[in-house]
């Protein structure tokens, strides 16, 4: 066994009536993937911290390449070649990428700054050990996404110190597509012996591209995988959860009604065709797919999101409009989005607000809202959906994710709608107000609602779903019945098992 | 974010965070009041008041349109247009002068109409269609004034000339008239559904969109409710000086922003909103005619002016950011 890239060993760490941490241990070693998961608030991003130097812990040891580093400060650890890629980019929009990868340690020659001695380091950074072909010249603000983290990893590495690199959450921005670029450029870290630290709450990342993971529950690490199988999936959300798998979906005795909601012949001309799907009342359907099969420009369509071609929807025989979302919404569907914080909750406003953004017409008098009525209505939403802080004056942006999302679905009971498509219901949810959702949508199929589900998480769609409609390509590839439905067999045919991408595992 | 939060830590910072501008009203109200007794008698404060009628009103608008997330850079123009409409119709046709209110008014919506197809229909950015509409509109003034010569009406009907100088039991018309607007658009912008519906497009537009809010329509409906509101403004200058002057209502665009970003700096949230827009109007209004009463020189007075209304909105602007980093 080589040295371990650093060590943390018992470490405790304290805050006014919370053991964030309570003696855990973590340890990495070079040129090894690690993957660190657990629900909010199970100490993740304590123990980043600590190992930052940013906090001191009251116990523990902290080494780093086989030297003990006490007390740990965010110089001695930087020294040490400890680099954090941090959630958050930190970019200047209108700077180059060498301005960027350089910003704060710029290169000098006799003339000043070495312009183009940057630029051909950034560029050859970005393409020997990143694997991007990126221009130097190009402005951050012209980027993807992915392009973005890649310069933001270049400017923590371009020193060429870098022993640890830890990165947190570093695809949660991104589309699935963009995530390979990240995965790419850490395999290729990975193979110059640099120890990786990733930290993700998406477990197919983790199970992809990480060598060994650590899960950490209320402050410990209650679990290591020293190898990663086809089951680790599965594994790790119990040892996150503590409870295995079948209790953390609900049980269900539904029975499915007759085909009402009728898609037919649904095109954009660009990213789908001809998708035509017949949906049972009280049913949980699910569509799969992954980024550009359709799946997400499909739900838009639907919605009145995205121009479509062609294509009717018809509710019990009727033709459905819903050519725009008020029409949808009108008509009874209801969208909750995949993009919560950019369309499904206006962050500056309060929970109030937000929760009773589709209902005001039923509290008000005259065009006047009633504010009594609408405090009683939301103070009843807040209850059953069990949103905290039960605040109705809580500004949503400072909400946790699970919590931002069943304010969501609050504004929707509260609609009483009718047909609800759920786009990624649970991403960025913990796992606990997951699988309250998760209950939340199996009651409205129970009470007959009509429930449309798409996601790219195969555990999500297995645990809920009746029947599963997987797009590949723009159409609909196949419908996996319920007692088909299993996750090796949707994950087969959601990637097209034989043309299957090769991603990780490389090393 | 709650770590730090200052916690039995009575400090300045609190107290700035949640009074700050208030306090600089009281102040400067305070040294006005010192310098020249004047400024505190009630027919002064009445004067304030009424100095201040048209601005109230054109920020009034402004407030709806910084509402919907974007901003009017021609209120000017639908003043202009709804004083010019007014009184081309009584002098050039003859018309009587509830007549010339609508023309008035209908010349007002025109300028709403225009930014409104500009902004939805062609999806040109609010501060650039408006900035367009400001140019076109300006134009369109000095052609038709051969160059931009005022057209007086020294013969305008009564009824026209009390909207700006009559009264009812000793208060002017004007400042009843914008008295009324502040309350309509408090129930509309702050009370209604309607009102909630405009901040929540103004504040995340595609959550709104998904809410099912129909957007287009709420936004076309704020540009032609602006416009209208700002030729109010124009009746009420027409009214006043017995002519239409081209390009005048430009003089009140900056103080309206300004008026509309005070009053959004004072709401807890940082939200432009109707009294915050009345306190901000009133501001400005008081420290137009304190510095007059202190008898400053023109130029002197411009400056101070200037400088007064920078720093009011630093410390507007400063005072939101330090809320916002306290997380509420």
């Amino acid at each position: 066994m080589t040295e371990a890239a650093f060590r943390l060993r018992d470490i405790v760490q304290v805050f006014p009536g919370v053991r964030a941490l309570d003696g855990a241990n973590l340890t990495v070693h070079p040129g090894e993937v690690h993957g660190l998961v657990g629900e909010n608030g199970a100490g993740k991003s304590t123990i980043i911290k600590v190992l930052a130097g940013v906090y001191q812990p009251a116990e523990g040891h902290i080494d780093v390449g086989g030297t003990a580093i006490s007390p740990a400060t965010p110089e001695k650890i930087h020294a040490a070649g400890v680099r954090f890629i941090h959630q958050e980019l930190h970019l200047v929009p209108h700077f180059t990428v060498t301005e960027s990868v350089f910003m704060g340690q710029e290169l000098a020659g006799p003339m000043g700054l070495a312009t183009t001695r940057m630029r051909r380091a950034a560029e050859a950074f970005m393409r020997d050990q990143l694997g991007s072909a990126l221009p130097g010249n190009r402005l951050i603000r012209d980027l993807s996404p992915a392009e973005r983290k890649l310069v933001q990893v270049a400017r923590a590495l371009i020193d060429g110190e870098a022993r640890v690199v830890v990165f947190d959450e570093p695809t949660a921005p991104l589309a699935s597509e963009e995530v390979l670029k990240i995965m790419k450029a850490i395999e290729q870290l990975k193979s110059r012996g640099i120890a990786i630290l990733y930290v993700s709450h998406y477990l197919n990342e983790i199970t992809e591209l990480c060598d060994r993971v650590t899960v950490f529950r209320k402050g410990k690490d209650v679990a290591v995988f020293d190898e990663i199988t086809a089951d680790t999936g599965t594994e790790l959300v119990s040892a996150m959860i503590g409870r295995e798998l079948d209790a953390f979906f609900p049980a269900t005795s539904r029975q499915a009604g007759e085909v009402a909601l009728r898609l037919q012949g649904f095109s954009d001309g660009q990213t789908f065709e001809d998708v035509t799907l017949d949906i049972r009342r009280g049913e949980i359907f699910g569509i799969a797919g992954l980024i550009g099969s359709g799946r997400e420009e499909l739900v838009d369509a639907l919605y009145g999101l995205r121009r479509r071609a062609s294509g009717t929807l018809t509710l019990d025989g009727t033709v459905l409009d819903t050519q725009s979302a008020a029409n949808a919404v009108a008509n009874g569907m209801v969208l909750v989005p995949r993009d919560r914080r950019h369309d499904g909750l206006v962050l500056p406003m309060t929970v109030e607000e937000n929760a009773t953004l589709a209902t005001l017409d039923e509290s008000s008098s005259l065009g006047l809202i009633d504010r009594k009525r609408i405090r009683e209505v939301t103070q009843k939403l807040i209850g059953d959906l069990d949103i905290r802080p039960a605040n109705a004056r809580a500004v949503t942006r400072y909400l946790s994710g699970g919590n931002q999302q069943k304010v969501v679905l609050a504004r929707w009971l509260a609609k009483s709608a009718k047909i609800f498509i759920f786009d990624e219901p649970t991403v960025g949810v913990d796992v606990g107000a997951k699988s309250e959702i998760y209950q939340l949508i199996e009651n409205l199929a129970s009470e007959g609602a009509i429930i449309l589900m798409s996601s790219s998480d195969p555990i999500e769609l297995v645990g809920t779903c009746d029947r599963v409609a997987v797009m590949m390509r723009g159409e609909v590839r196949t419908i996996i019945e319920k007692d088909a439905l299993n996750v090796d067999h949707l994950v087969a045919m959601t990637t097209g098992a034989t043309d299957m991408p090769e991603v990780a595992h490389a090393g | 974010m709650e770590h730090v939060s200052a916690k039995g830590n009575f400090n300045l910072r609190g107290i700035v965070v949640r009074f700050g501008f208030l306090i600089v009203f009281a102040l400067f109200f305070a040294f006005f009041a010192t310098w020249n007794p004047v400024f505190i008698s009630g027919n002064n404060l009445l004067n304030i008041v009424e100095g201040s009628a048209i601005l109230m009103i054109i920020a009034l608008g402004m407030t709806l349109i910084v509402a919907t997330g974007g901003i009017d850079l021609s209120v000017g123009i639908a003043l202009d247009f709804g004083a010019a409409f007014a009184v081309v119709a009584m002098k050039t046709y003859d018309m009587g002068w509830g007549s010339a209110v609508c023309a008035g008014l209908i010349g007002g919506s025109l300028v709403g109409l225009f930014n409104a197809a500009l902004v939805v229909g062609l999806r040109i950015s609010p501060f650039l269609a408006t900035l367009g509409t400001f140019f076109i509109g300006s134009s369109v003034q000095r052609i038709f004034t051969n160059g931009g010569g005022p057209i007086s009406h020294r013969r305008m009907p009564d009824g026209f000339r009390n909207i700006a100088q009559g009264d009812v039991f000793g208060i002017p018309s004007e400042v009843i008239l914008a008295a009324v607007l502040v309350v309509i658009y408090y129930l509309v912008l702050e009370r209604s559904v309607w009102g909630r519906r405009v901040h929540a497009m103004g504040m995340q537009r595609s959550a709104s969109i998904v809410a099912g809010i129909r957007v287009n329509r709420i936004l076309i409906a704020c540009f032609v409710f602006a416009s209208i509101t700002c030729a109010v403004g124009g009746l009420i200058s027409a009214a006043n000086i017995r002519m239409f002057t081209p390009l005048s209502g430009f003089s009140y665009l900056l103080d309206a922003i300004a008026a509309v970003f005070i009053g959004a700096a004072l709401h807890p949230r940082g939200r432009p909103n109707v009294l915050g827009t009345v306190a901000g109007v009133l501001f400005l209004g008081m420290v137009t005619n304190g510095l007059n009463l202190m008898g400053l020189n023109f130029n002197t007075k411009d400056a101070l002016s200037g400088i007064i209304l920078v720093s009011a909105l630093a410390l507007a602007v400063a005072q939101r950011n330090m809320r916002n980093a306290d997380g509420d």
